[in-house]
C-alpha cells in the first residue's frame, strides 16, 4: 500500500493509516452497496435504502417485493421499528461525517459526537432484552447475517483503530484539553509556515535549513514536536493528531528542506580512517616483532615392527 | 603406555627407515616429498607442512643429534597436544568397587536413581537462572550504551560534530570489550570463544584442563555480557552451552573444589563416568535455555556425544532441558512484568511467524536448496578465513596483553564500520508500529523517518535478526542489505577466535538473514509476476538457517533448534533440506568451524568412525610400545620413580605377574591408573605397614572419590627413604579385567571399541596374554584422512 509507505512517524501511525484507508474503502463499499441495492430494489428488500433497514411487512407490500408479507405476529414490534429507524438515521449521519473527514484525517475531531449518538442507540437496542420478542433478539440476532450488528461492528472498529478515545473524554463527549492545546500549537506552526512560504522556492532549496522559514519557525515547530512526544508518552494520541503531525513533519522536512545537513563529514572520515588503520598497524607490528611460539615435538614410542611395515608396503606396492 | 625408548632401538629404527625409505612406495598412495622417515610412523610429512619454519628436511642424516635437541616447530593444525588427557569413562571394577556394590542395599540404588533426577533438575534450574541473568544484564548494559550514544548522536547531528559520537561509540565499545578480554586473557583463557568446541571435546572423552571449573563459569558469564554489550559481532548462545556444562559438572559433584566446600552429597557421582553424563545434560540445558529449544538441546547432546547413550540418560537430559526452559521463562516473565506468562521462547527470541507469511509452495523448494548451497559456500569461505586468522593468532598473538589489545581494536573497528555504514546510508524508512525499533536513529532522514541501516547495526545482534525476520516488506532496500551482509560477514569472521567469550550462532544467523532477505526482495523484480513471492522474512529465515548450517555444520540438532526457536513445524522440511545442502556443499571445501578449532587446539578427538582407508593398519602399528608396567606386588620406590619421571607422563599402567623366565613381557593381570597409585601412595598403603599396624583402616572407594577430580601431583607426595623399600600390593585396587585386543586387530575395530565403550587404555596382548603394547586416545586420533590419503599427526608439547 503506497500510501502507507510514504506516511510517517511513530508507532501506530502506519497501522492506523492503513486501517483508516481500509475504513475509507469500507465506507465506500457500504455506500456502493446501498447504491446497487437501490438499483436492484425489490430483489433484496432488506437492504433497500429508501426504507428503514428492516422493513415491516406493510411497507414491503407497496414496493415491488418478491416476498409476501409475513403474518403480523412474526414481524418486529413497533418500538423496535422505531429503534431501527433511529439507528438508520444516526448511522447515516455518522458515515456522512466520516467520509469527508478521511483526508486529511479528521475522523475523531469532527465526528466524535456522531459516534456517541450512534453507540447510544445501539446500546439501547442491545439492552432491550426483556420478554420473548425483544428488540435485541429480533433486530440483532434473528438471522445469519446479523446486519445491524455487522454494520455497527464496522464503525466500532474504525473508532477503535483511529484511537479516538485518546482525544475525546468518552462520557462527556468533549475533546480533551491536550487535544485542543495541540491543535492550537499546530495552527501556530502552520500559520508561521504560511507566513514565510512566500519566499521563492529556489532560494529555499539552496539554503536548506538556513532559510527564513527554517530559522523563524524552528522554535514553534520544535515545541510542537516536544508536545507531540509528551502526548505520545502519556497515550493521548489519536489518528487525527498523528496524521496532522505527519503532514507537518513532511512539510518541514520534504517541502521546506529543514533537515540537518551532512556537516562535519571530514572529521568523521578522518577519525574512521584512523580507526581502520589501527588494526593494520597492530597486526603488522605483532607479525614483525612478536616471536613465534615454538612447540617441542615429542617422539612417541612405537613397536619395532619393521617386518610389519615391509608387510604393509608389500600390500600396497 | 610406553616407556622411553632406548637409544639403541631408536637409531636402529631410523636406520631401517633409511634403508627402506628412499624410492619405496609410501603408505596408501602417499606422495613422497624427500622425507624418508615417513614410514617409521612418528612424523609423516604432508604437503601442508611446507610452511613450518623449523622443518629440517635433512633430519635423517644425523639421528642422534636430533634426539639431543627436541625438534621445534611452529603451531599448525596437524598436531596432537600432550596436555590433553582422556576421561575414565570405563568403570574400574576392582575389589573395592565390588565390595561397595555388595554393601549397597536395594534402597540405596533407588536413592541413587532419584538423586540423578534431582541433579538434572538442579542443572536445568541453575542453567536457566544463568541464562536469565545474562539476558537481563546484556539488555540493561546494551540499553545504557545505545541510549547514551543515541542521545549524543541526536545532539551532534544538529551541531554537525558527529565525529564525537563516533569516538564515543568506539570508546564505549572498547571499554566493555576490554573488561571482557582482560578477564578471559589473564584469568581463564579456556573461557574464550563459544565453548562449544571445548564441550564437544569433553563429551567426546577428552579432559580439557580447567574447562568445567567454577572460575571458568564466572569468567564466561562476565565475559559474554561484556562482549555482547560491547557491540561485537557475537552472540550469547554458545557460551550458554558451556555455562550449562560447567553448572552440571559442579552441581553433580555436590561440592566445589575451588571454594573448598563439600556438601557431602552426591558423593557417588564423583567419577568421570557420572560426571560426563551430567555434563551432557548440562550442555542440553544450555542449548534449551539459549534457543528455547528443549528437544533441540537433547538432540545437540545426542549429536555431539552420540557414542555412549542410553534411554534413561536421554530421558533425564530431556528433563534437565525442560526445567531449564521453564526456569528461564518463569524468571523472564517476572522481569517483563507479566509473571506466569510461560510462552517466552528462550534467550533468542526469533518471534513467531504468522501462518500467512509462512506458506511455501512446491516451486520454492529448489530455490531453498539453492540458498542452502549459497550458505554452504559462504560458510566454507567464512571457515577458511577464520582458519588462517586463527593460525596467525596462535603463532603471533599469544601474549595476553596483545590479545586484549586485539579485542579492543576489533570492538573499535566494529563501531567505526557500523557508524560509517549508518552515516553514509541514504535509506530512510518511516517508523511503523510493528517494527519495534529500540533505538531508531534519525540522523539525516526526514522527521518521522529513521535510518534503515541503523536497525541492523545500531542494535544488539539478536534484535537485528528479529527485525530482519519480521519487519514488513519494504523496510530495507537491497543496497542496505547487501552492504550490511558484506561488512558483517567480515566483522563476524574477524571476531570469532578473539580472546573474549562469545558465540558464533547469532552472527551467522544475522549474515544469513540479511542475504536471505536480500534474495527475498530481489526475487519479485526478477520474475514477471510479483505476487507469487511472499514475505521476504521467510527467505530471511531460510538464509539464516543456510548460513548457520554452512558455518557450524550441525544437522539434526540445528534443524530442530530452528524449528523450535521459530515455533513452527511447517518449515521443517525446507530447513532440513537447506541444512543438508549447506553441509554437503560446505564439507566439500572446508570443515565445520568447531572442528577447525578443535583441530587447531591439537585435541586428540576420536571421530565417530575410523578413517576410511585404515583397515590395513593393525593394533601392532598403532600401539605404543614397550609398555611401562608394574608387578602385582611392586616396590614403592619403583612406582614413585616412574610416576615422577616427567618424560613418561603416563596415566595407565598394566599390572603383570612375572613368570619364571623374567626376560619376556609378563602376563597381564590388570590395569591401574596413575590417580589410583597416587591415592595409594598418599595413604601409604604398603604391605609392611599393614602388617605392623593393628588398627589398619582399609582403604575404601570413598578415599578415591574424595581426591577426585584434582589428584595431587606426585611431587607433593612425600615418601621417605625407608618407605621406598616397602612393597605395595596392587591386587585390590587394579582393574582386574581391562579390555585387551590381539596384535592383529585392525584399526577400525580398535577405534570402535574406544568410541563405543569410552575407553582410555586398551592393552594389546599376544597369544599368551603377555603385554606387548598399549593403545590410547592419542595413538588413534593421530590418523586422519587428508587430501593425500591417510595422514598422521605429530605429538607436541603445547
Amino acid at each position: 500500500m503506497p500510501f502507507c509507505k510514504t506516511s510517517e512517524f511513530l508507532v501506530f501511525t502506519v497501522v492506523s493509516l492503513c486501517l483508516s484507508a481500509n475504513v475509507d474503502s469500507e465506507i465506500v463499499k457500504v455506500s456502493d452497496e446501498e447504491d446497487t441495492s437501490r438499483q436492484r430494489r425489490g430483489l433484496s428488500p432488506a437492504l433497500s435504502a429508501e426504507q428503514p433497514v428492516f422493513m415491516p411487512a406493510g411497507d414491503s407490500l407497496l414496493s415491488h417485493s418478491l416476498f409476501a408479507a409475513f403474518p403480523e405476529d412474526l414481524e418486529i414490534s413497533e418500538s423496535c421499528r422505531n429503534l431501527s429507524r433511529a439507528f438508520h438515521d444516526r448511522y447515516l449521519a455518522y458515515v456522512d461525517c466520516l467520509v469527508p473527514s478521511a483526508r486529511p484525517v479528521k475522523v475523531c475531531l469532527n465526528c466524535f459526537e456522531g459516534y456517541a449518538r450512534l453507540s447510544e442507540i445501539y446500546t439501547n437496542i442491545s439492552n432491550d432484552q426483556v420478554g420473548p420478542d425483544n428488540c435485541r433478539d429480533s433486530l440483532l440476532r434473528s438471522d445469519r447475517l446479523m446486519l445491524i450488528y455487522l454494520l455497527y461492528g464496522n464503525l466500532q472498529s474504525i473508532w477503535k483503530n483511529s484511537a479516538c478515545e485518546q482525544c475525546v473524554i468518552p462520557d462527556l463527549q468533549i475533546l480533551k484539553n491536550d487535544t485542543l492545546y495541540f491543535m492550537n500549537e499546530l495552527n501556530q506552526s502552520l500559520s508561521c509556515f504560511e507566513k514565510y512560504k512566500q519566499v521563492g522556492c529556489e532560494a529555499r532549496l539552496v539554503e536548506g535549513n538556513h532559510s527564513d522559514l527554517c530559522v523563524t519557525c524552528k522554535s514553534q515547530y520544535e515545541s510542537l514536536n516536544v508536545l507531540y512526544g509528551r502526548m505520545e508518552k502519556n497515550h493521548s494520541l489519536c489518528i487525527d493528531i498523528e496524521d496532522a503531525m505527519n503532514v507537518t513533519r513532511r512539510l518541514w522536512s520534504t517541502n521546506f528542506h529543514c533537515i540537518a545537513a551532512r556537516e562535519g563529514m571530514i572529521p568523521v572520515i578522518a577519525v574512521s580512517c584512523f580507526m581502520l588503520f589501527l588494526p593494520i598497524i597492530f597486526y603488522l607490528s605483532s607479525y614483525l616483532h612478536s616471536e613465534q611460539k615454538k612447540l617441542k615435538l615429542i617422539h612417541p614410542n612405537r613397536a619395532k615392527s619393521n617386518n610389519s611395515l615391509m608387510h604393509i608396503q608389500d600390500k600396497f606396492s | 603406555m610406553a616407556n622411553i625408548t632406548k637409544k639403541v632401538s631408536w637409531s636402529s629404527r631410523a636406520d631401517d627407515s633409511n634403508a627402506t625409505g628412499e624410492g619405496t612406495p609410501l603408505l596408501n598412495g602417499f606422495e613422497q616429498l624427500g622425507y624418508p622417515r615417513q614410514q617409521s610412523g612418528e612424523s609423516i610429512s604432508q604437503v601442508g607442512r611446507v610452511n613450518t619454519v623449523d622443518m629440517d628436511e635433512e633430519i635423517t642424516s644425523d639421528e642422534d643429534s636430533l634426539r639431543g635437541q627436541p625438534k621445534e616447530i611452529t603451531h599448525n593444525e596437524k598436531l596432537l597436544s600432550l596436555k590433553y588427557e582422556s576421561l575414565d569413562y570405563d568403570n574400574s571394577e576392582n575389589q573395592l568397587f565390588l565390595e561397595e556394590e555388595r554393601r549397597m542395599s536395594y534402597m540405596g540404588f533407588r536413592c541413587l536413581e532419584i538423586s540423578r533426577w534431582v541433579v538434572c533438575g538442579l542443572i536445568g534450574f541453575l542453567t536457566g537462572l544463568i541464562a536469565c541473568f545474562i539476558d537481563i544484564l546484556v539488555e540493561q548494559l546494551a540499553g545504557l550504551k545505545y541510549r547514551a550514544v543515541k542521545e549524543n548522536i541526536v545532539k551532534c547531528t544538529a551541531e554537525g560534530s558527529l565525529s564525537i559520537s563516533l569516538i564515543l561509540w568506539a570508546v564505549l565499545n572498547s571499554s566493555f570489550v576490554m573488561v571482557g578480554a582482560i578477564i578471559v586473557a589473564f584469568f581463564e583463557p579456556i573461557a574464550g570463544g563459544s565453548g562449544i568446541p571445548q564441550i564437544k571435546c569433553y563429551l567426546n572423552g577428552v579432559k580439557i584442563p580447567r574447562v568445567v571449573r567454577l572460575k571458568t563459569l564466572m569468567v564466561k558469564v562476565a565475559g559474554v555480557i561484556c562482549s555482547v554489550a560491547g557491540g561485537l559481532a557475537v552472540g550469547k548462545e554458545g557460551p550458554m552451552i558451556h555455562s550449562g556444562a560447567v553448572v552440571a559438572a559442579g552441581v553433580s559433584q555436590g561440592r566445589s573444589t575451588s571454594l573448598k566446600r563439600d556438601f557431602k552429597i552426591f558423593e557417588y557421582f564423583r567419577r568421570d563416568t557420572e560426571k560426563r553424563d551430567f555434563v551432557s545434560a548440562g550442555a542440553a540445558a544450555g542449548v534449551s535455555a539459549a534457543f528455547g529449544a528443549p528437544v533441540g538441546g537433547v538432540l545437540f547432546s545426542l549429536e555431539e556425544a552420540a557414542s555412549y547413550w542410553n534411554q534413561m540418560l536421554t530421558w533425564r537430559i530431556f528433563f534437565a532441558s525442560m526445567i531449564s526452559t521453564f526456569t528461564l521463562n518463569l524468571f523472564l516473565s517476572v522481569y517483563h512484568n507479566n509473571p506466569g506468562e510461560m510462552s517466552n521462547p528462550g534467550l533468542i527470541n526469533f518471534g513467531s511467524f504468522d501462518s500467512k507469511s509462512l506458506e511455501y509452495k512446491l516451486y520454492e523448494i529448489p530455490l531453498f536448496i539453492g540458498m542452502g548451497a549459497i550458505g554452504g559456500l559462504l560458510g566454507a569461505l567464512f571457515n577458511t578465513l577464520n582458519y588462517w586468522l586463527t593460525i596467525f593468532r596462535i603463532r603471533y598473538i599469544h601474549r595476553p596483553c596483545l590479545q586484549v589489545m586485539e579485542a579492543m581494536l576489533v570492538a573499535a573497528v566494529t563501531a567505526t564500520v557500523s557508524f560509517i555504514m549508518i552515516y553514509f546510508s541514504n535509506d530512510c524508512q518511516p517508523l511503523g508500529p510493528d517494527q519495534a525499533e529500540d533505538y531508531p536513529l534519525q540522523l539525516f532522514c526526514a522527521d518521522g523517518e529513521y535510518n534503515s541501516m541503523a536497525t541492523t547495526f545500531f542494535n544488539t545482534p539478536e534484535r537485528s535478526v528479529r527485525s530482519l525476520f519480521h519487519n514488513p516488506p519494504g523496510s530495507y532496500n537491497p543496497l542496505t542489505l547487501g552492504m550490511f551482509t558484506l561488512t558483517y560477514f567480515f566483522l563476524a569472521c574477524w571476531t570469532y577466535g578473539l580472546a573474549v567469550s562469545a558465540g558464533v550462532f547469532i552472527p551467522s544467523l544475522l549474515i544469513g538473514a540479511a542475504w536471505g532477505r536480500l534474495i527475498g526482495i530481489l526475487l519479485p523484480s526478477i520474475s514477471s509476476s510479483s505476487s507469487i513471492w511472499a514475505d521476504p522474512g521467510k527467505y530471511a529465515l531460510i538464509g539464516a538457517a543456510a548460513q548457520l548450517g554452512g558455518i557450524v555444520r550441525m544437522t539434526l540438532s540445528l534443524t530442530v533448534i530452528m524449528i523450535e526457536a521459530t515455533g513452527n513445524v511447517t518449515y521443517g522440511l525446507p530447513i532440513m533440506l537447506v541444512l543438508m545442502t549447506a553441509k554437503i556443499v560446505g564439507d566439500y571445501f572446508e570443515e565445520g568451524l568447531y572442528d577447525i578449532h578443535i583441530k587447531l587446539q591439537s585435541v586428540p578427538f576420536v571421530h565417530s568412525e575410523a578413517p576410511a582407508t585404515s583397515h590395513w593398519l593393525t593394533a601392532r602399528e598403532v600401539m605404543s610400545s614397550p609398555v611401562t608396567s608394574f608387578n602385582r606386588i611392586e616396590k614403592v620406590g619403583t612406582i614413585v620413580d616412574l610416576l615422577s619421571n616427567t618424560s613418561t607422563n603416563h596415566n595407565g599402567f598394566p599390572v603383570v605377574v612375572n613368570n619364571a623366565a623374567g626376560d619376556e613381557p609378563a602376563k597381564l593381570c590388570g590395569l591401574i591408573l596413575r590417580s589410583q597409585l597416587i591415592v595409594l601412595l598418599k595413604h601409604k598403603v604398603f604391605v609392611e605397614l599393614a602388617r605392623s599396624k593393628l588398627t589398619w583402616r582399609k582403604l575404601q572407594l570413598k578415599d578415591f572419590r574424595d581426591a577426585y577430580p584434582r589428584f595431587p601431583p606426585i611431587q607433593s607426595i612425600h615418601v621417605s627413604q625407608d618407605e621406598r623399600e616397602c612393597m605395595m600390593d596392587l591386587t585390590e585396587f587394579m582393574n582386574p579385567t581391562p579390555y585387551t585386543v590381539p596384535q592383529e586387530t585392525s584399526l577400525p575395530r580398535v577405534y570402535k571399541l574406544f568410541r563405543a565403550l569410552g575407553l582410555r587404555h586398551l592393552v594389546v596382548v599376544d597369544d599368551s596374554n603377555r603385554v606387548v603394547g598399549l593403545v590410547t586416545r592419542k595413538d588413534l586420533a593421530r590418523y586422519h584422512l587428508g587430501k593425500h590419503g591417510l595422514e598422521e599427526l605429530q605429538l607436541a608439547q603445547t
